[in-house]
């Protein structure tokens, strides 16, 4: 795709004419979001170097980094904060930058706290937004207790914000963007200081939203979220992509289930005999720590399996625990490879 | 057409937002009040020192020099609000931390200012003409009943130009991050240039000849020939025929230089920063 000649705005070149802001490809079809070898320097900075990735309506798909990848600078650009460098970004068939029009399928978690009337109410907070977003006054209130139940804040709605707590104002965040029924949502960092229950259920609503056909970019450093949630990832370092493609595929480049396992004084055999006890199910190999071994599973066998293995083979096993997420080495993996 | 009816129906959830943000705030709301009412009181006692003789008549009418001050003291005063508040108010939104919440809404960005400045441009010149009026009532203001309508059309015709200069400073605070000062500067050269204290007559020949041009000083003695001359329409029409043109470039200067600053953030990525 070469979106040089096409203005802010402009529809997609590879589709028909569509009505303002009215374009939205069915579930499936083209991408919700279209972002091809995007580019953006502030200063002599690089923040995005030729970033380019598709989001289907439907799909989660996640972006991966660490701080200063580029994950937020890519959400400003597609919500039209800031004005692409060079190549193209497309959200619902409309160039991003463009008239206000062409952010109306957008909606925005943003990743700071700092986004509403602290001295307003949840729910005066809500109907602000959801008129700025197009609604009449009687819709936005009704809109806004809906978005409220929605998120869990019904009984905290006529408080002002000032008093909820961090996770509320981030749920509040994500009812925020809920507002106009976005056939996109942009959910930049939403998890990263939230508690483990907080998260869940930002990460539960987000799922719902998806299942109802919205096309979600889900920014993120939280490595271990993503399984079970995010369809595809794209992982980003110092704004180059690193990896692209499904979280399992991600996974499968961090070598498979790896578990250290603790050896007790009663071990009578060595090495290359649990390796042969192993054999077809596994692989042994020593670990960093004293009296400990790194076993890695074959796909499919269960760790049961493989210690019972162990065991008949002479191991004492005191202790096993899981080595790094399998999601988290790959990034390693993939990030290092980068770098080399 | 269609486009800028959907914009304009947003600007209610501004006064919405704004009125509530306010009532929030109801000890400033006070205060505020009580600072302007103790400074009426102050000119009250000024006003015994000056001879009515050392200003000037409108209409054949001799003016007191409280009647004269209060005109000045509010018109310039709602001057220096506004001026302050327009220009701000892109600015509040961005150090509170809401401006990019606003901007990825499918609203325009001049929405966004205009909205942003519409509860002042409304509520700062109610409040002074309330306030004007309780203390003529209190501290007995001999105003001619007559020349309300003709002053407030004179005025209608004026805050647009404040709103104007607004603008053209809020693209310069959106691009520096500051100029609260040469705003400051700015309203105390026009208010120095108006008549809002004393007479025009009082100030250097060049100087006078400035004045004769400032929208201010134009809005000032428009307002006093109709209140305290009682001249009706005969003394605004002039006023209302200068001013018009003013605030129409003022305005429209405002708007291009506001949207240039817009785009060059946009540019520049730097529009959540403050």
């Amino acid at each position: 795709m070469n979106g040089s000649n096409t203005g802010p705005g402009s529809t997609h070149p590879a589709t028909l004419a569509t009505v303002d802001g009215e374009a939205r490809p069915a579930h499936g079809a083209l991408p919700a979001i279209e972002v091809d070898e995007l580019r953006r320097s502030f200063g002599a900075v690089e923040a995005l170097r030729g970033v380019s990735l598709e989001v289907r309506g439907g799909d989660i798909h996640a972006v991966l980094g660490p701080n200063g990848a580029g994950k937020t600078t890519l959400m400003r650009i597609l919500c039209g904060l800031v004005d692409p460098s060079a190549g193209s970004a497309y959200v619902m068939d409309r160039r991003t930058g463009g008239p206000p029009s062409t952010r109306k399928s957008i909606g925005l978690v943003p990743s700071g706290d700092r986004s509403f009337y602290l001295r307003l109410s949840g729910f005066d907070n809500l109907v602000f937004f959801g008129r700025i977003n197009g609604l009449r006054h009687r819709a936005a209130r009704v809109r806004a207790a809906e978005v409220l139940e929605a998120v869990s804040l019904t009984d905290a709605g006529r408080r002002p914000v000032s008093t909820y707590s961090h996770g509320m104002q981030k749920r509040l965040a994500f009812g925020r963007a809920l507002l106009h029924d976005p056939a996109v949502l942009l959910v930049d960092e939403a998890t990263h200081d939230l508690d483990p229950a907080a998260a869940a259920q930002v990460r539960a609503l987000t799922t719902e939203r998806a299942q109802s056909g919205t096309a979600v970019l889900w920014a993120t450093q939280r490595i271990e979220e993503l399984a079970g949630f995010a369809e595809r990832v794209t992982v980003l370092d110092r704004g180059v992509v690193c990896f692209e493609g499904t979280v399992a595929a991600l996974a499968a480049e961090g070598g498979g289930d790896r578990h250290v396992v603790g050896l007790g004084p009663r071990t009578t055999t060595d090495l290359a005999a649990m390796s042969a006890a192993l054999s077809g199910i596994g692989k042994i190999q020593p670990a960093s720590d004293a009296g400990h071994v790194l076993l890695t599973l074959a796909p499919g066998v269960s760790l049961g399996a493989a210690l019972s293995a162990l065991t008949a083979a002479g191991a004492e096993v005191t202790s096993c625990r899981d080595e790094r997420p399998p999601i988290e080495r790959a990034f390693l993996a993939v990030t290092a490879a980068r770098a080399a | 057409m269609t486009v800028l009816v959907a914009e304009a129906r947003k600007i209610p959830a501004f006064l919405r937002r704004d009125l509530l943000l306010m009532l929030s705030y109801r000890a400033a709301f006070v205060g505020d009040l009580l600072a302007i009412a103790v400074q009426a009181m102050t000119f009250g006692f000024i006003a015994k020192l000056v001879e009515p003789s050392a200003l000037p008549s409108y209409n054949g009418v001799q003016v007191g020099y409280f009647e004269f001050v209060m005109v000045g003291v509010v018109i310039a005063t709602v001057s220096g609000l506004l001026l302050q508040k327009v220009s701000m108010a892109i600015r509040q939104e961005q150090m509170i931390g809401t401006l990019e919440s606003l901007l990825v809404t499918p609203t325009h960005p001049t929405t966004v200012q205009a909205g942003s400045a519409a509860f002042d441009l409304l509520f700062v010149p109610v409040r002074m003409a309330v306030l004007l009026l309780v203390v003529a009532l209190t501290l007995g203001l001999d105003f001619q009943a007559d020349g309300i309508l003709p002053s407030i059309v004179l005025l209608g015709c004026f805050v647009p130009f404040v709103w104007g200069l607004g603008l053209i400073a809020a693209g310069v605070v959106v691009t520096f991050r500051r100029g609260a000062g040469v705003i400051g500067v700015a309203m105390a050269m026009l208010g120095l240039a108006s008549g809002a204290f004393f007479p025009l007559g009082l100030l250097p020949q060049w100087v006078q000849a400035i004045a004769e041009a400032n929208p201010v000083a134009i809005a000032i003695e428009g307002t006093r020939g109709a209140l305290i001359g009682g001249a009706g329409w005969s003394d605004v029409g002039t006023g209302v025929l200068i001013l018009v043109p003013l605030s129409a470039v003022a305005v429209l200067a405002g708007v291009v230089a506001f949207r240039a600053a817009l785009a060059r953030e946009y540019r520049n990525g730097t529009l959540g920063l403050y």
